[in-house]
């Protein structure tokens, strides 16, 4: 047993070191996390930005500052009024971007001063506002207190039965079951093409005579493939814990919403994905001898992958109950990329989510029977392509 | 003892192998000699395992080889390869430890082989920054770090320098020495008759002749070198025992007819007398034919029953 397994395991460690000590999986890394950082923090910027102003008074208006501050929390908006000795003090601070829109005039009727046109949300704020202002002057006009009829209204409104309340963190589970599917989607491309890659080296160098002297094929292709899947995991872990901690410092990831089973979900379907996929590329690149050629091979499995993950991923951001990112996530070569996402967003019953993972056993059983065949037969032959019906033929002894 | 058993291999419709067997005894220096593509690759990758043979067995000490036994024997393929990217001690000791060796032992042995081919300062070196020469010493320390039992060799010498030439030649008797099989193949034939102590030569799959130099050099027919410098064209032509004549090394050169032993005397007498006829004689010898000239008489022979 150690005997067989030792050279795996060599092999193994061989691929691990050659690839994370290059320079390529570094820098890769390093510039995807600086990606990720710029995205979060544009999201981050993007979303608080429009959240508050600053608004002048001056006059008759600075009768507005109470309604303006007790207003702008119903609109969201975090607003700082600021008292202005004159129009011409406040209109210059406006001009020179200091406020947003300066206040003048009779309450009920200002003056709203701004360099083009107002916010919108700031101009439902002074809206808001100014009808109180009107309307309190015209109940107590009548002798009504505005605060009890403020209280009585208060105290009114529906209240809402829902037979399917919504998931109030619907928003994160689905950010974070299409983060897992874009990860999956492109450590297992990254990877895979690793090992074609890796394959045809050893092919194009010669030196896959030499270690097929010494160990089996299907030793060798074992090696690589949890070599390869392990540099894979191991930014997948990376890209992916990163990934959180800028969600979370930045306050898009409030509460951990599944996050640690969504996490457990996405490496069992990387791990075989990963097994599925490599197989695939190991086999596709065993049929060419040299580094050009072997976009020619790898093309119809990339763009097979590629075509599913779009479609996958337009249907999961907007029919993610429907029935045809149901199917598409029992498919075997696709439960890997959709099978978490649907799991992160909690629409897998239990029932999907053990046939996919069944299907997709059974069916990368078969890739890899048939990939190491196909494998084992065309990695000694040099020269022109192999064509597949003699890869498929009689395996050597 | 390593025996190649019967082996046959088809690829296609070409028959690539037909019935090889030969065998190389322990402290054996056993030279394959023959045309490209009469078989001597793919009877080594067979030997291997890289190649499955259609029937035939290979045996070492008397077993089928298994993937245990073929990590016992150090190869050189014709098409060499290392790991461009991988520096040279690492990669020695990567393979090393790939047929079986521990680690401390893999570390020692690719410092001492490393050390003997003169490539200790290179040990950090990627291999794709090595020159040519150096690319094939490590070639040679790849087939020998993991202290195999045999050695089986595809054209160990093609592509050296002179000064790697004799470092490969030496090591190649070294390993002899300590007891072990070695097989090698060639198209330098003067190098194989220099270094080894018998030769198969293979035309079309078979082995169709094998033994010591000497042995191949008494089986074959007999010459005889004669410089008379005033024989016409055809002086021999009439001369009983004589089968050919033709003009090489300054002279003419005569290939006797088969014939038992006790008329060999009789023979060259004639020859002799024949060739004073025509004037002075200048030299008169028996001519030991090279191994060339063996392998070339042993193809055309061969050759010549495949016609008949």
């Amino acid at each position: 047993m150690t005997g067989t397994l030792r050279p795996v395991l060599l092999i193994a460690r061989r691929e691990f070191a050659s690839r994370v000590r290059g320079r390529a999986f570094v820098v890769g890394t390093v510039v995807v996390l600086v990606l990720l950082g710029v995205y979060a923090a544009v999201i981050a910027t993007i979303a608080s930005g429009d959240d508050t102003a600053r608004v002048g008074v001056t006059g008759p208006a600075i009768a507005l500052t109470g309604p303006l501050e007790r207003a702008a929390p119903t609109e969201g908006l975090e607003l700082t009024v600021v008292p202005q000795p004159d129009v011409a003090t406040g209109e210059a601070a406006v001009r020179a971007g200091d406020l947003d829109a300066l206040i003048g005039g009779e309450p009920a009727r200002p003056r709203v001063y701004v360099e083009s046109e107002p916010d919108a949300q700031t101009e439902r704020v002074i809206v808001d506002a100014t009808s109180s202002v009107a309307r309190d002057g015209f109940l107590v006009a009548r002798g009504v207190d505005p605060a009890a009829l403020d209280a009585a209204v208060a105290e009114s409104g529906p209240v809402i039965v829902a037979a399917e309340p919504p998931d109030p963190q619907a928003g994160q589970r689905l950010g974070l079951g299409l983060a897992g599917a874009f990860l999956l989607f492109f450590s297992i491309q990254t990877y895979g093409a690793m090992v074609a890659q890796g394959v045809v080296e050893e092919k194009a160098s010669r030196v896959v005579e030499i270690v097929l002297s010494s160990v089996r094929p299907w030793q060798l292709l074992l090696g690589k493939v949890l070599g390869l899947g392990a540099v894979g995991l191991l930014q997948l872990v990376v890209l992916g814990g990163a990934g959180l901690a800028v969600a979370g410092a930045a306050g898009i990831l409030v509460t951990a919403a599944g996050l640690v089973s969504t996490l457990v979900w996405v490496v069992v379907w990387y791990l075989l994905g990963f097994a599925l996929y490599a197989t695939v590329f190991a086999a596709a690149g065993s049929l060419v001898s040299r580094q050009e050629d072997t976009q020619s091979v790898l093309s119809p499995v990339t763009i097979t992958v590629l075509l599913g993950f779009v479609v996958g991923f337009n249907l999961l951001t907007y029919d993610q109950r429907g029935t045809p990112i149901t199917v598409l996530s029992l498919l075997p070569p696709f439960s890997p990329l959709f099978m978490p996402a649907r799991i992160a967003l909690g629409v897998a019953p239990a029932g999907q989510i053990v046939l996919a993972l069944v299907l997709t056993i059974a069916f990368t059983a078969g890739v890899l029977a048939l990939g190491g065949r196909i494998y084992a037969n065309s990695v000694l032959r040099t020269g022109a392509r192999v064509s597949l019906r003699e890869a498929l033929g009689r395996s050597r002894g | 003892m390593l025996e190649i058993d019967g082996i046959s291999k088809r690829f296609g419709s070409t028959v690539a192998l037909d019935g090889m067997s030969f065998t190389v005894r322990p402290g054996e220096l056993y030279g394959f000699v023959g045309a490209n593509g009469a078989g001597k690759t793919t009877t080594m990758r067979i030997a291997l395992g890289v190649l499955a043979a259609d029937a035939g067995e290979v045996r070492l000490g008397g077993r089928a080889l298994d993937a245990a036994s073929r990590r016992r024997i150090g190869y050189m393929p014709e098409e060499r390869g290392l790991y461009p990217r991988m520096a040279v001690g690492t990669q020695l000791r990567y393979l090393a430890e790939l047929r079986g060796r521990s680690a401390a032992q893999a570390r020692e042995a690719a410092d001492r082989w490393t050390e003997r081919l003169g490539l200790t300062e290179r040990r950090g070196d990627e291999v794709q920054r090595l020159s040519l020469g150096n690319q094939q010493r490590v070639q040679l320390a790849a087939a020998l770090v993991a202290e195999p039992d045999v050695l089986v060799l595809d054209e160990p010498f093609s592509g050296l320098d002179p000064m790697a030439v004799d470092v490969m030649s030496e090591v190649l008797r070294e390993r002899r020495d300590a007891g072990a099989p070695v097989v090698f193949s060639s198209h330098q034939l003067e190098l194989v008759e220099r270094l080894c102590d018998r030769v198969g030569i293979v035309r079309a799959g078979r082995l169709v002749a094998e033994g010591a130099v000497a042995e191949l050099r008494d089986a074959s027919a007999v010459e005889v070198l004669v410089d008379a410098p005033q024989a016409p064209a055809g002086w021999a032509d009439g001369v009983p025992g004589v089968a050919r004549a033709r003009a090489a090394d300054g002279g003419t050169v005569l290939t006797l007819a088969d014939a038992p032993h006790t008329d060999l005397e009789a023979t060259l007498g004639a020859v002799l007398d024949a060739a004073r006829r025509t004037g002075p004689v200048h030299e008169f010898r028996r001519r030991r034919p090279t191994l060339a000239e063996i392998y070339r008489d042993a193809v055309a022979e061969s050759q010549a029953e495949v016609a008949a």
